[in-house]
């Protein structure tokens, strides 16, 4: 009967519910989130406007991540932590 | 905040333990080193070790080193008992003290010395201020000097810090939020370590009677891809006891879900890829290497792009070992190769957690995802070895991690000149990444002895090559007629130049994007270039680690 040392990392993890879906966009605050793409900027600016002239947003905050290939810093993360949903939009 | 030369404010605080400590008495005799620390803040929990370090060499003046907690008793008690702190804590929940310091982030060191006048003052993690700081304090009290912060331990030189808890904005509570339901409110997260020193050991798992452990392997997601050597428990403690560092040692966090890779996870996992224990003074500061946040391993592990570590080995200890530099060098030629670069590789799975499609996102993938691990073939390179490019002695020798696609061989076999070889190599280096994108382009340049000869015959240093390549690389201008190709998005970035009289856009925006290395057979005129993945810090970095237990 060999014995075998687990070679794996045995946190466990446990899948996380997503955040409660938004009923409306209607009078909310989102955040466009944008991660540093090409023409990300140009992306988000047709979709900010779609968002407020058809879905009545009442609020958007625009950031940008330093780098796609990095996680978000914890700083810009605070800054998204008080709106009422993020859209984060790749591009190229 | 207070600066060098100013007189440190008398205060007194009532300790961890009770006690009531005050400044005047401390500073009387000798120099005091105060830290400030959060118990929540990631570079201070990443500071603290070294601190401890500190206070060990300091012997019965430990008590030269005086944390003071920006937080509560119950939190500082947690931070004192995980990193198993002995010299004085003390308790600034009120911030008073904080205040007077007025530190804008936090860790905060104020060195005095003897009668509090303050010698040196730094905000953030800084090996080099830590092993300043304790060179001072050693020397003033006569004690023997120690480094407290191998600046090749896997740590970050520098790290910045969280902002003072005296200059948070207070917790704004919204209308309806004032009372808070102690039996909804969510827990506070858990405090990041970004270096433990230590991690629990591993579980062992016994199998059934009839079960093949071969197979086992494979069906518990040791290695879903390839069969392994199963990790017994006989062998990995037989690699334990010819590795001089405990076993739950943590040598790095594996990206991008940071698994902690203890000696001993290092050793099943060496295992099972094949390795000799002796392979473990390479695999170790691999690991460091490839935990090392400059080489961003999470966004290598992560992207849709092919890169993947490629190890490259210079010095003594590549041929001692046995590692193979000479014909062959990418393919199956030798079990140090191919199991060091494979025990990586299961590492950044297992530990890492990047199983593909699910995290590791690569369209293509790479060979070099089962093992991509070379070494320098010295014997047949006409110039100084990379370990000694990279400002190592010639005794030393080093692991080389860079995050690279599959290999774009170039053949040159007419080329009589170091000129016509480099411009046939030139051409192939334009092609890096994508055709038209430039300036943030990386790659390695592998040179094969023959090629390596004629360049160095005419003349060429290591660095001529370089900077003939740099000067020579370019795309011309006419590729972009066509719009909406990739690389055209960034034109306003990029630097016109003529090459053979011809204009193009220069194709690196530094010559040392380009990294060579001589490695292969001594026949055929066959050299390679592997691309990168995005270059500089705001990609992946190449890192260098010495070999070394």
């Amino acid at each position: 009967m060999p014995t075998l040392v687990n070679p794996l990392d045995e946190r466990s993890r446990e899948a996380q519910p997503a955040a409660p879906r938004l009923d409306t966009l209607e009078g909310k605050t989102l955040a466009l989130l944008d991660i540093s793409k090409p023409k990300g900027k140009e992306f988000l600016d047709r979709l900010q406007l779609l968002l407020e002239e058809r879905y009545g947003v009442a609020k958007i905050v625009r950031e940008t991540k330093p780098t796609y290939t990095k996680p978000a810093p914890g700083a810009l993360l605070e800054k998204l932590a008080f709106v009422d949903g993020v859209i984060e939009a790749l591009a190229d | 905040m207070l600066a060098t030369g100013d007189s440190a404010p008398d205060f007194s605080l009532r300790g961890l333990d009770g006690t009531e400590w005050r400044l005047e008495q401390a500073v009387a005799d000798g120099p005091l080193l105060l830290a400030f620390m959060e118990t929540d803040c990631p570079t201070c929990r990443l500071t603290l070790p070294y601190l401890k370090r500190l206070a060990e060499a300091l012997g019965t003046d430990s008590h030269r080193v005086v944390l003071v907690s920006q937080d509560g008793a119950e939190e500082t008690r947690e931070l004192v008992h995980t990193y198993g702190v002995t010299f004085p804590v003390l308790l600034d929940a009120d911030l008073d003290v904080s205040r007077s310091y007025d530190p804008p982030a936090v860790p905060a060191l104020f060195l005095l010395s003897d009668g509090g006048r303050i010698e040196f003052c730094e905000v953030g993690f800084h090996k080099e201020d830590l092993n300043s700081v304790a060179a001072s304090m050693l020397s003033s009290l006569d004690l023997p000097a120690t480094t407290v912060a191998e600046l090749d331990d896997g740590a970050p030189l520098m790290k910045p810090g969280c902002s003072s808890r005296h200059l948070e904005p207070p917790m704004a509570a919204g209308p309806g939020e004032a009372e808070v339901d102690e039996e909804t409110r969510e827990p506070a997260p858990e405090p990041i370590d970004l270096l433990p020193e230590r991690a629990p050991r591993a579980t062992r798992l016994t199998l059934a009677e009839d079960e093949d452990p071969y197979e086992y392997c494979m069906k518990a997601g040791f290695s879903p891809f390839l069969p392994v050597v199963p990790p017994t428990a006989q062998r990995v403690d037989a690699f334990l006891a010819a590795i001089p560092h405990p076993a739950d040692r943590v040598v790095g966090l594996v990206p991008p879900c940071y698994g902690a890779a203890t000696i001993e996870k290092i050793a099943a996992n060496a295992v099972m890829a094949g390795c000799k224990p002796e392979y473990l003074e390479v695999l170790i500061p691999v690991v460091r290497a490839a935990c090392d946040e400059r080489f961003n391993l999470h966004g290598v592990q992560a992207t849709t792009n092919s890169a993947t570590p490629l190890i490259m080995l210079s010095g003594p200890a590549a041929q001692r070992l046995g590692f193979a530099s000479g014909a062959g060098v990418f393919g199956n030629v030798s079990r140090a190769n191919s199991s060091v670069g494979r025990a990586l590789q299961l590492m950044m799975t297992n530990l890492g957690g990047a199983l593909p499609g699910e995290i590791d996102m690569a369209a293509l993938g790479n060979p070099g995802r089962f093992s991509y691990c070379i070494a320098e073939n010295h014997e047949h390179s006409p110039w100084q070895p990379l370990h000694e490019d990279l400002g190592f002695g010639p005794d030393d020798s080093t692991v080389t991690l860079f995050a690279a696609g599959g290999l774009m061989e170039v053949s040159e076999h007419t080329a009589r000149t170091g000129a016509g070889v480099l411009r046939t190599i030139a051409a192939t280096l334009a092609m890096v990444w994508s055709w038209r994108s430039c300036r943030r382009v990386e790659a390695v340049l592998v040179l094969c002895p023959e090629h390596a000869a004629t360049l160095s015959s005419d003349g060429f240093s290591k660095s001529d090559v370089r900077d003939f390549l740099f000067e020579n690389t370019g795309v011309p201008l006419r590729a972009f007629e066509h719009e909406g190709t990739e690389g055209s998005q960034a034109l306003g970035h990029y630097e016109e130049v003529l090459i053979d009289g011809e204009p193009h856009y220069r194709k690196f925006q530094d010559p040392s994007q380009i990294h060579i290395i001589v490695a292969g057979g001594t026949a055929g005129k066959f050299s390679g270039v592997l691309p990168g993945w995005l270059a500089g810090a705001g990609g992946s970095q190449s890192v260098t680690y010495p070999i070394k237990w």
